[in-house]
């Protein structure tokens, strides 16, 4: 695993530097890859929903990225000004990593879910940015993977995740502005979204409301709810039927054009 | 397989007769067991959504019971009448068939999703009911299994859900028969799928009753693949989408319903 700084002098730095995690495939099939962004309240990033996932995509042949974006006590924009150069980044290396810049995927874990979401859908430039030429390449994904996401800003029903907003932004902050669902359009890119239907930290309203805005703009995704399961499975080994989740994936990717389909091994 | 006749003397009947064809399992592992409803726009019904999902079952080790019920010109509420006598029926005969009475499911494609969907909420008693003692069994099933539901309109220029619906309910809005307006806390378990380029049926309507089922604390699975169009049926050989009948077994397997 190789660590590139994402900038040599990263913009409001105070305490901690973002990193871009780079694992390359052993036996790589494809030139797609995916950068992920572990959940974690917008105050930590956890292990197991970045790394994990890294070697579960090498192990399908693709090349992963894992960002460790930067998090509490820094606040809006910085973790989306992170999100956004890793995709640049990625999408810099491209020639020199064997990567195809149009096929650089998000993937993310509840609050990471929520940024990659928002890196799917926000399209005002923001503070911090043109600082190099980097920045002036499209931070916008080619698809994304929902786990588990938070995506709805806080309402009264109890849908949207309120502690993760106000981690992210403050209390004053326009929370609308940043919900993804209500900025899809017919530029966001294709999902993958998982859930379980009975998670009591981030409500599986999240992951059908997403789909009903992507459905309303035909944009192509898959969606698995699972029945019964905690938040934050992660790969969820050992989770006999939940574990399915990351083989619906690795499918969804060859429906893609993202993995090769492999002689009668679809099932 | 075998034919079962609903009623001695059918209620409203006017053409073909409601009949229940029960497919028992070769080598039978569970005591759980599905009513089946086709497809096919309250108009006619499929034979691959009906048959071709008793004979997989079947394969699996459980009892199956395809449910023939009424489709056009017949009108509401018969079609919801011989679905709550097919459910009453197996439930009735429950020690006969070596079933377990508080496992009975109700599958249904397409319009028969909409059929299963509305047999699992429908509150109201409907004309005909009472004539004789089989009628005072609970016609609710313990579970449903939708395949790519017609729940609902999802907008005014959802013409073709609107007209499948129509051919239900005749001069009665369709809205009456939504079933996600219908869902409560006593709602059973669901197992919903489609697939994302259903040019017949919106998927949000299953978003909307995915939805209504969470907001009730019902128990569900909704599974949206990629790679195929609607009416696919167990959608054998169709790359991704045919993932959906192994999602189905882990979902049973786990809730007891299938052997491991």
């Amino acid at each position: 695993m190789t660590a590139y700084k994402l900038w040599e002098n990263a913009p409001g730095l105070c305490c901690e530097e973002p990193m871009l995690e780079y694992y390359p495939a052993e036996n790589k099939k494809t030139d797609a890859s995916v950068v992920i962004f572990p959940g974690g309240g917008y105050n930590h990033r956890a292990q197991h929903e970045g790394g994990e996932y890294a070697l579960y995509l090498n192990s399908i042949g693709m090349d992963a990225f894992v960002c460790q974006y930067r998090v509490w006590p820094h606040q809006y924009p910085l973790p989306l000004l992170d999100a956004r150069r890793a995709v640049r980044f990625v999408r810099s290396k491209a020639a020199e990593l064997g990567l195809d810049p149009d096929k650089v995927a998000v993937m993310g874990s509840s609050a990471g879910g929520h940024l990659s979401a928002l890196v799917s859908n926000y399209k005002e430039p923001i503070e911090f940015e043109g600082v190099d030429e980097i920045d002036s390449i499209s931070p916008l994904p080619n698809a994304s993977i929902l786990c588990y996401a938070v995506v709805h800003a806080p309402d009264e029903e109890g849908i949207g995740h309120a502690g993760c907003y106000l981690t992210l932004a403050g209390e004053d902050a326009d929370y609308n502005k940043l919900a993804p669902d209500l900025h899809v359009t017919e530029n966001t890119p294709p999902a993958f979204i998982w859930h379980t239907a009975n998670d009591s930290v981030v409500h599986v309203g999240n992951a059908y409301l997403y789909a009903l805005a992507l459905r309303k703009y035909h944009i192509p995704h898959e969606l698995h709810t699972f029945a019964k399961g905690r938040h934050g499975l992660g790969l969820a080994r050992g989770w006999s039927y939940i574990e399915q989740w990351s083989t619906l994936l690795q499918h969804w990717f060859m429906h893609m054009g993202w993995l090769p389909e492999e002689d009668g091994t679809w099932k | 397989m075998e034919v079962i006749h609903l009623w001695d003397n059918v209620p409203a009947l006017d053409g073909e007769e409601p009949v229940l064809e029960y497919y028992p399992a070769e080598n039978k592992t569970t005591d759980a067991t599905f009513v089946i409803f086709p497809g096919g726009a309250y108009a006619f019904r499929s034979a691959f959504e009906g048959d071709g999902y008793a004979k997989f079952l079947n394969a699996h080790g459980m009892d199956a019971f395809v449910c023939e019920y009424r489709v056009l010109p017949n009108r509401f509420p018969l079609q919801l009448l011989d679905a709550r006598r097919a459910v009453r029926y197996v439930r009735a005969n429950s020690e006969k068939y070596g079933i377990d009475p508080n496992k009975i499911g109700a599958m249904g494609s397409s319009a028969g999703g909409h059929l299963s969907a509305l047999l699992a909420n429908y509150k109201d008693p409907i004309d005909f009911e009472g004539a004789d003692s089989l009628d005072s069994v609970d016609p609710v099933p313990n579970a449903t299994v939708l395949c790519y539901p017609a729940i609902r309109a999802v907008n005014d220029d959802d013409q073709i859900v609107r007209g499948c619906l129509m051919n239900l309910a005749g001069d009665i809005p369709v809205e009456n028969y939504y079933p996600d307006t219908m869902v409560t806390e006593q709602t059973p378990p669901a197992f919903i799928w489609a697939t994302y380029e259903d040019a017949c049926v919106n998927i949000i309507s299953s978003y909307t009753y995915g939805k209504a089922l969470r907001d009730h604390n019902v128990p569900h699975e909704l599974h949206i693949l990629t790679g195929g169009d609607h009416g696919l049926g167990l959608a054998e050989g169709i790359p991704g989408v045919e993932q959906w009948s192994g999602l189905m077994v882990s979902w049973l397997k786990r809730n007891g319903w299938l052997a491991e």
